[in-house]
């Protein structure tokens, strides 16, 4: 019975997208300018049927009815209330799902909030926001349909992967979702202004909002993401350069680079064709990362569908959207730049196209190292591996200037600025952070005169942006976001570069040294969980002079799937994480043990969320 | 004031990392440095450093004694290679069918890096 209502209620979703549509239609050609509320009152009857359906089929997950497919296949009675919840979005079909809920909401939100943006515009961008909404609807009921049944209807369901059942993965699938469907209002929008020719400073004020919200929830998204990977996965790495990762990465880079063109759009009105392009190219790298994931193309943890019908709908679709975005943009192009628009090359606008340089070029290094693998076996059926080294090479020599730049950047002012204005005092924090990174490589006997200059100038970059935290003609929310980021680069490098491990196969009674750390193995418990087995380590770590510390990492061995999972424990302080965690080996008795010591892990995670806090300081900012 | 706040902060700084340096002197064994860029092929995403899996313990096991056996790195990324294919290999070699994989993002950066230089150069002045 909730089932057929879910199922019904998103075919009336779909009649409501085609009336919408030719509503939009008609309003925009008769050029009738009375906005009534008629857009108001469909947009939101239809939000209220997707979220009814959405809403049955949280029912269904909760009370395990197994006669739905997407419950029995991804649910089991045993699971906790939490997770039985958060396994709707936990698979293809419910995720898709949630992404479309987001999409209608994403446009409720806009009729709302854009009450005195021009009637033409508004219309556009409805329209357009329509047909991305219906075309999800129909890749949803034809290829992806949660509300299927089967039949006899099973008494047990399957079960959820364990490996997703986890607080930071149950929330990480929406947030990342918000960002992602987020850019799609940008593109609507800003194919909207290119057909309405009202790219303008108001245009970017009133985009800026979107801009910033979808770059807030894709970066706390990733960073959920990353947080699970670092506990979960076991391996105590935090970013594996993981196809899936990196297509999540691609249109936070894309997104960073508009949020800061969008910013010359509004305060200098230049940069307009720029902007445009941006956002289209964001939407599309949301897109087609979710074709890359969803169709099974990807060799990756986190891929769940292998469906190649899917994958061709989802293609196709992003094929005509694309197609669509072009011949719009070229058919409206701004062709003449008004002269008054350029700008010295000493400048806040060259500044900002320096920016969006090297994050075109790091996301040309993630696209092409994502995609090319997929090409080459398709044309030549060779298979490469494209892994960190690859990403390594080609990044992080390019790192170097990005900082110096970033760190000149946003003191300089807008058309021309003045050389005097780069100060000697500056130059002496360069010297002076390159002599004490050499002295911290000479040390640390990391002897490569690249980490020096790499930490240099990633210590100048902190040094800059923090002394601009105190500066008054630098806006708030920028000093916040920018010395969040000089953190994060200083953690990310002194993190690569000085974490230590050891990795080794004990038993009970086992001592380890390592460092001048004593490592023992001590006992092994047995408990048992609602829907899991566990096999609790006790560890002892003595280090000269301190109290000994206790881990107590686990082994999970659930039951429905069976899979065993490694939980890490992780004691973290300011300056360093300490993770241990162990895996079972064939050999019953000898565990794989793995004790790691990684300097700055704390704020990587700290500075990620400042970052985010930076982005919505600019969002509430009038 | 904002002297004192960026000296604090920096000899801060400077003595964490001198401190965590200190203590870095383990060196990572050849074996790890080696399995971490190999791909373990029956487990997903995973390095053969990472992984437990019974390739993966071979291939540690084999890279061990080719060490034994006075083989250079290169010689056992060779031998894997050829044994198991290029896929094991996380960083593909510059080869004719990986040239454009190496080369493409560089060739973006220089055409980036044009445009910039004739937005805020050429069209500056032809408008001054």
């Amino acid at each position: 019975m909730i089932n057929q209502l879910g199922n019904y209620s998103l075919v009336f979703c779909v009649l409501f997208s085609i009336f919408i549509i030719t509503q939009s239609i008609r309003a925009i050609i008769s050029k009738n300018s009375k906005f009534d509320g008629i857009f108001y009152n469909l947009v939101f009857l239809q939000l209220f049927l997707v979220v009814f359906s959405f809403f049955c089929l949280v029912v269904n997950f909760i009370v395990s009815d197994f006669s739905n497919v997407t419950v029995y296949n991804n649910s089991h009675t045993s699971k906790p209330l939490f997770y039985k919840i958060s396994g709707v979005w936990g698979n293809h079909e419910g995720s898709l799902l949630l992404w479309l809920l987001v999409l209608i909401l994403f446009l409720f939100l806009f009729i709302l909030n854009s009450k005195k943006s021009e009637n033409s515009y508004k219309l556009l961008t409805i329209l357009f926001q329509e047909v991305i909404i219906f075309g999800f609807l129909l890749f949803i009921i034809f290829t992806s349909n949660p509300f299927e049944y089967v039949f006899p209807t099973p008494i047990e369901g399957l079960g959820l992967n364990p490996i997703l059942q986890d607080p930071a993965l149950a929330i990480h699938p929406p947030i990342l979702y918000l960002g992602y469907v987020g850019t799609s209002l940008v593109f609507s929008s800003s194919l909207a202004a290119t057909v309405n020719k009202s790219i303008n400073s108001d245009w970017a004020k009133h985009i800026k909002k979107w801009i910033f919200a979808s770059w807030i929830f894709l970066t706390l998204g990733i960073m959920l993401g990353s947080i699970w990977a670092y506990y979960e996965l076991g391996w105590g790495g935090f970013w594996f350069w993981d196809p899936v990762e990196n297509v999540s990465l691609m249109p936070w880079l894309c997104l960073t680079a508009l949020l800061h063109s969008v910013l010359v759009l509004e305060k200098r009105n230049s940069l307009k064709n720029w902007t445009i392009i941006l956002s289209i190219a964001t939407f599309a790298l949301s897109m087609s990362g979710t074709f890359l994931v969803r169709s099974g193309i990807l060799n990756s943890i986190h891929t769940f569908a292998n469906d190649p019908s899917r994958g061709l709908f989802i293609l196709i679709f992003l094929f005509i959207l694309i197609l669509l975005a072009i011949i719009i943009y070229f058919s409206y192009e701004i062709k003449n730049t008004n002269p008054s628009n350029n700008f010295f090359w000493l400048s806040k606008e060259t500044a900002v196209l320096i920016n969006n340089w090297f994050m075109m070029y790091f996301l040309s290094v993630v696209l092409v190292g994502t995609l090319y693998p997929i090409f080459l076996e398709v044309i030549s059926n060779e298979k490469i591996s494209v892994g960190a080294p690859f990403y390594h090479k080609l990044m992080v020599p390019f790192l170097i200037p990005f900082f110096i730049f970033m760190s000149i950047g946003p003191r300089l002012k807008w058309i021309k600025d003045k050389f005097t204005k780069i100060n000697y005092y500056q130059i002496l924090i360069l010297i002076l952070s390159l002599v004490i990174s050499y002295l911290i490589v000479e040390y640390s006997g990391v002897k490569y005169l690249f980490s020096t200059i790499l930490i240099s100038t990633s210590i100048f970059l902190f040094y800059s942006s923090a002394s601009d935290l105190v500066k008054k003609n630098v806006q708030f929310p920028q000093k916040i976001s920018h010395f969040a980021f000089s953190l994060l680069i200083i953690s990310i490098l002194v993190n690569g570069i000085y974490s230590k491990e050891i990795n080794s196969n004990m038993k009970v009674g086992d001592n380890l040294t390592f460092m001048n750390k004593k490592i023992e193995f001590k006992s092994i418990n047995f408990e048992k969980q609602d829907n899991y087995n566990l096999l609790r380590g006790n560890f002892e770590i003595t280090e000269e002079g301190k109290i000994p510390i206790n881990f107590q990492p686990e082994i999970r061995i659930y039951d429905q799937p069976v899979i065993s999972t490694s939980e890490a424990d992780i004691k973290t302080n300011l300056l360093n994480d300490n993770f241990i965690v162990f895996s079972l080996l064939k050999e019953g008795e000898v565990f794989n043990v793995r004790y790691q010591q990684k300097p700055f892990m704390i704020w990587i995670w700290i500075s990620l969320i400042m970052l985010a806090f930076g982005g919505s300081l600019a969002l509430i900012k009038k | 004031m904002k002297k004192i706040f960026k000296l604090i902060t920096f000899s801060f700084l400077f003595l964490i990392l001198i401190n965590n340096s200190v203590l870095a002197d383990n060196k990572i064994s050849k074996v790890d440095s080696i399995s971490k860029n190999l791909r373990c092929l029956i487990c997903q995403g995973q390095s053969v450093y990472d992984s437990q899996s019974e390739f993966a313990i071979s291939v540690k096991d084999l890279i061990k004694k080719k060490i034994e056996e006075g083989n250079s790195d290169n010689d056992i990324y060779e031998y894997l290679k050829n044994k198991y294919g290029d896929w094991i290999m996380y960083e593909p070699k510059l080869d004719k069918k990986t040239l454009l994989l190496w080369i493409l993002p560089l060739i973006l950066f220089v055409f980036g890096g044009l445009l910039i230089f004739k937005k805020a150069f050429i069209n500056y002045n032809k408008n001054v």
